[in-house]
């Protein structure tokens, strides 16, 4: 029996290769999205966890938002008798200024991203470098070239060099001292894989950034100190010895394995929404497999009544194309699966954009096969085969119907069955009292259910995916059903191509819910994405007042802001920056209770814990940045308690919260909260909790102090203006020159920056979603293919009765514009619906209508679906009626 | 021996229901050669569609070697066509994707048979197509598609051929060498044959001529010795 299933199969399967395109096409498209998302995926996984301690740069990692006191110094020094060793790494936001003053063509002076190194760095990993001679060479330069000068040399990112329009070779002024550019860094090992850098980087050495004089009480910076331990020696010990030493100072303190744990985050989930969005793609192939078939055994009625004659069974017959359905869906896989390892190497190009550094490219992240590729190979073809049994079971189980007397009689229908059928309540016509169909529908739900879970690597996500998506089929094929109530409902039309038109789209058989269900998927995603793209972007940018400042300059001395306001006022014939104190902290106590940050709990043991106690955990470890006030804010809203008066006086300072911060602190009016400020702590009594309107671009503050409270403290002041335009570069260029050691950050700049950011992920997410929409496009030419020959026929006969080609070509048109239509307009329907729920819950953000988004979606669905209609019928136009109708 | 009992079918066509067989009661011994004949519309056919288990009727019973084929579910049905009938039909009814060779081969495979290839090839040679097994239906003429149709109708040796006017459809050199073959593995294995036919010469060539009319037996008539019936050589 087992001979006569394979042979049967391979027999049929050979002369009807044509029957099979569509279904091979699908397929190998589902699975080739879902396997190029999961080589991407483990690939990245596999480089950032065999860089792991590149990534941090140590064994040990000692992070802190101030130089370390000499107690905690000296730590670190005792350390070297154990034959450890630590390296002092500083990252600072600064400005560089070309030294020769503006000769040249590019901008004078340029936010940039520092990072002061000693000559033992890095311990692990390697920094590319231009040219390829090792760091501590080219931070060291020769003293011959340095022409008398200033000898420090400094490595830059080729963006600086491009902006500002210098080369190697040039001088670069920043803080007090100069700087010869001696090379180009490609990539260094720990660089924060931020998806947002304010400026490209420059590398200099810690002697150098202490000429510059930029380290101010207060100022901004992130002082690392990574620890290299011996060989062997295991890093956990050590990191709770040094959390307990340095405890005074609130360092953090983290080792190789728990690095990163945002960037595996952030990657896990990128390649899980692709994923998704790569299944979905595979799932649409599915109904586009399930048409074929369908189609498939409409031709082989005859065939299957056959076998029955000659003595085959129905389970022999299901089992026969059941193998035939499988092999075509192996041979698909594997088709896959060589369209997935070429979309991976397209893939991190994509990506590469988002990232300040090339961070993929650092990682060594190889798009070549290995050892780690076998498993998502696998998985995409198992899944692919999977998809393949679930998508043609239920269409093969009708092969139980076909009786062997069907070669009798076609018209003819047996009286019993008949008047059962016609008289049968729903769930007889919808095959509920069959055990066999009930069962097959079961499996196939819990099936697609389990590949939901399996791809998403989670109960829940794939849960909600699968709801979802199941949902929106419900809801397409209801609106298709609807549809198609109403045409039939419309009065006769004049126009003959529109009646026509309508009259393929009614016709039994006509394919119309699975078209609609696939394209309307297919577009839901496309348009979704756009709809939260543009929502974010017109959070950010459009939402921004027109009087928003136009720069920040941070880090500014108490002594330089009466200078400082001088000279803008000078700059800008009159304009007074707004001056803020600022102080950074964290917290200390709460209602006299210490906080503990819970830093020795793993990442994978966090993740268990709900939001609430993340959100938490996240609010206690944090650093704030306190300022004092006398005014309320703009944007700011007393909800609780009441703003201080001007000149009040308080026995101990006062503090207003931000509502979250408060409730997920858990503070009220009356609450002492107890700050640390570099080692100092002082006490303060919660008078008001405040709503703040954080999309205004001014300074905002999760706490604000009462006038006098940060008295003694180490402040520095951040000064925000808004210039019109052609004040900018020459307001930025007199700061810099007169106060080296402020920063200035555009604003423009920065959420340029973001946009660019989130154009790339938006585009990577558009890459896979294409795979739905070819899928999507393939399902439709799959069932207008089904019906192929019955349009050529009818379009033959009108022929003949005397229509033209332009008729039978704007008959089509029609039935596909508004095939497109339904599609497009449940599929935008179906998407704002999605973007809000992603806005609402994931960002945080409210949603609104964008007509234009919506309306391109809409026009671009009617276009895709003219577009494959097109290309699967025009062929049909330019059929000679003669020719078809002799051999009919 | 097929017994027949009151066996009645009943279609619905157009929404009206049609009476296609009324009450028909017969005996078939084993080995014997039998024409069912009659004018269109008799119901010729369909009784030999549910003698063959192709169909269910609306009453009555088909009874062979003591199991009612009419009570049967579809997987044991399946299992007496393959092993007790082989059907012959009017229009060959060859799978077109399928060689000649594969066409024969399925009951074969079907039944599980040791060396299929081999039994189909020898079959084939033996109603003169030895050198057309690997041609396809449309590469052989009406009479070739009709020698391939008994090959595999006869590949697992049933005891009992059914044929749907097998000639019907064939010249009448043709059809004359399709009944030699078919008397021939009546003669050869003592099958027994059940035929509906148009043609007087053919139905005068059986043992029994049962006529049908509007679904009723209309004659029943021996026109020959039972005895003629030879015994099964191999």
């Amino acid at each position: 029996m087992n001979r006569f299933i394979f042979a049967m199969a391979w027999r049929e399967t050979r002369g009807a290769w044509r029957h099979f395109l569509y279904f091979f096409v699908c397929i190998a498209v589902g699975v080739g999205a879902l396997v190029g998302v999961s080589l991407f995926a483990a690939h990245v996984d596999r480089a950032v966890s065999k860089e792991a301690k590149g990534l941090l740069g140590g064994d040990l990692e000692i992070r802190s938002s101030h130089p370390l006191s000499a107690k905690s110094w000296d730590v670190l020094q005792s350390l070297s008798e154990r034959g450890i060793v630590v390296t002092h790494v500083s990252e600072l936001v600064a400005m560089a200024a070309r030294a020769d003053g503006g000769a040249g063509s590019g901008q004078t002076t340029q936010i940039v991203e520092l990072k002061a190194v000693e000559s033992s760095y890095p311990f692990y990993g390697t920094m590319r470098l231009e040219p390829a001679r090792s760091l501590e060479q080219l931070l060291h330069p020769d003293v011959a070239v340095c022409k008398g000068m200033d000898c420090r040399g400094a490595v830059v990112q080729e963006a600086l060099l491009l902006r500002m329009g210098l080369a190697v070779g040039d001088r670069l002024k920043i803080g007090q001292t100069t700087f010869l550019i001696t090379g180009l860094v490609r990539t260094e090992p720990d660089r924060m894989a931020n998806a947002f850098s304010l400026g490209p980087r420059v590398l200099v050495t810690q002697e150098g950034l202490q000429a510059a004089e930029l380290i101010k009480p207060g100022s901004r910076v992130r002082e690392r100190y990574l620890v290299k331990l011996p060989a062997g020696m295991p890093f956990e010990s050590l990191r709770a010895e040094l959390r307990g030493r340095l405890a005074s100072d609130s360092v953090r303190v983290s080792g190789y394995r728990d690095a990163q744990p945002q960037l595996k985050q952030f990657l896990e989930q990128l390649s899980r929404y692709l994923g998704l969005i790569g299944l979905t793609a595979l799932l649409i192939g599915g109904l586009g497999v399930a048409m074929s078939i369908q189609a498939f055994l409409q031709e082989k009625l005859r065939t299957i009544a056959i076998l029955k004659t000659i003595g085959a069974d129905s389970a022999t017959v299901v089992s026969t194309y059941i193998v035939q359905a499988l092999g075509l869906g192996l041979l698909g896989s594997l088709a896959g699966m060589l369209l997935g390892v070429l979309l991976q190497r397209v893939l991190p190009p994509l990506l590469a954009g988002m990232f300040v550094s090339d961070l993929l490219d650092q990682l060594g992240a190889s798009a070549e096969l290995s050892a780690i590729s076998i498993g998502p190979l696998l998985k995409g073809g198992a899944l692919g085969l999977f998809a393949t049994l679930l998508f043609t079971i239920w269409p093969l189980l009708r092969i139980r119907e076909i009786k062997p007397a069907a070669i009798f009689r076609q018209e003819v229908e047996s009286a019993p069955a008949s008047s059962t059928v016609r008289r049968a309540p729903w769930w007889v016509r919808w095959g509920l009292n069959d055990r066999l169909t009930i069962l097959t529908s079961v499996s196939v739900a819990i099936g697609l259910g389990g590949l939901s879970i399996w791809q998403a690597g989670s109960w829940k996500v794939g849960g909600l995916y699968f709801g979802g998506l199941s949902l929106a089929v419900v809801m397409l094929m209801v609106g298709a059903r609807a549809f198609v109530g109403v045409l039939r409902l419309l009065p006769r039309l004049q126009s003959l191509s529109l009646r026509y038109a309508m009259g393929n789209i009614l016709r039994p058989g006509s394919h119309t819910s699975g078209m609609v269900v696939a394209i309307g998927i297919s577009m839901t995603i496309i348009v979704t994405v756009s709809l939260v793209e543009q929502e974010l972007l017109h959070e950010v940018g459009e939402t921004r007042p027109v009087d928003a400042p136009t720069f920040f300059f941070i880090d500014l001395q108490p002594d330089q802001t009466e200078g400082f306001a001088k000279l803008v006022q000078k700059q800008t014939a009159g304009r007074a920056p707004e001056l803020t104190p600022l102080v950074r902290s964290r917290l200390h106590a709460i209602n006299g209770e210490a906080v503990k940050v819970e830093e020795e709990r793993e990442q994978d043991e966090r993740r268990e814990e709900n939001k609430e106690e993340r959100r938490k955990q996240w609010y206690l470890s944090r650093e704030y940045v306190l300022t004092f006030l006398d005014q309320l804010p703009k944007g700011n809203e007393i909800i609780r308690g009441a703003w201080w008066k001007p000149g009040e006086a308080f026995p101990i300072p006062q503090v207003s919260i931000e509502e979250e911060a408060a409730k997920s602190l858990g503070l009220e009016i009356g609450s002492r909260v107890t700050f640390d400020i570099q080692g100092a702590t002082i006490d303060a009594e919660v008078a008001s909790i405040r709503k703040v309107e954080w999309g205004n671009f001014s300074t905002n503050f999760y706490m604000i102090l009462s006038p006098g409270s940060l008295d003694g403290a180490p402040l520095t002041y951040v000064g925000t203006i808004h210039v019109p335009p052609e004040q900018e570069v020459p307001l930025q260029q007199a700061v810099v020159a007169s106060f080296p050691n402020v920063s200035a950050i555009h604003i423009g700049d920065v959420l340029e920056n973001f946009a660019r950011v989130l154009d790339r992920l938006a585009l990577a997410i558009r890459a896979v979603a294409l795979f739905c929409v070819v899928t999507g496009g393939l399902v439709m030419a799959a069932a207008l293919a089904a019906t192929r020959y019955r349009r050529l026929y009818e379009s033959v006969i009108l022929k003949a009765l005397g229509a033209t080609r332009g008729l039978i070509g704007r008959t089509f048109a029609a039935e596909y514009a508004l095939l497109g239509m339904v599609g497009g307009v449940i599929a935008v329907g179906l998407s704002s619906a999605l973007s809000w729920l992603v806005l609402t819950y994931i960002f945080d953000l409210s949603w609104s209508p964008q007509p234009v988004v919506l309306l391109r979606g809409l026009a671009l669905t009617v276009l895709l679906t003219l577009l494959v209609g097109w290309l699967s019928t025009y062929q049909i136009l330019g059929q000679r009626p003669l020719a078809i109708l002799r051999h009919e | 021996m097929i017994t027949i009992q009151h066996l009645s079918m009943r279609l619905s066509a157009g929404g009206r229901s049609v009476t296609i067989l009324d009450d028909v009661t017969l005996e078939i011994p084993a080995k014997q050669m039998v024409a069912i004949v009659g004018p269109s519309g008799s119901g010729k056919s369909t009784l030999l569609g549910l003698i063959a288990g192709l169909d269910r009727p609306t009453s009555g019973a088909i009874i062979l070697n003591g199991l009612d084929i009419t009570q049967m579910s579809e997987g044991p049905l399946a299992r007496y066509r393959r092993a007790q009938v082989g059907y012959i039909f009017q229009s060959f009814h060859l799978i077109p994707t399928l060689t000649a060779l594969e066409n024969v081969l399925v009951p074969l495979e079907l039944a599980g048979t040791d060396s299929p290839t081999d039994q189909a090839i020898e079959l084939l040679r033996a109603v003169g197509l030895g050198d057309r097994v690997h041609h396809y239906p449309v590469q052989l003429s009406g009479g070739e598609q009709q020698r391939v149709a008994v090959a595999r109708a006869f590949a697992c040796r049933p005891p009992i051929l059914l044929a749907d006017e097998p000639t019907g459809n064939l010249d009448s050199v043709t059809g004359q060498q399709v009944m030699d073959l078919l008397l021939s593995l009546h003669r050869d294995y003592g099958t027994t044959l059940v035929l509906v036919t148009h043609d007087r010469a053919i139905a005068s060539s059986m043992h029994r001529v049962i006529a049908l009319r509007d679904g009723r037996v209309e004659s029943d008539d021996i026109i020959g010795p039972s005895t003629k019936i030879p015994e099964r050589i191999r």
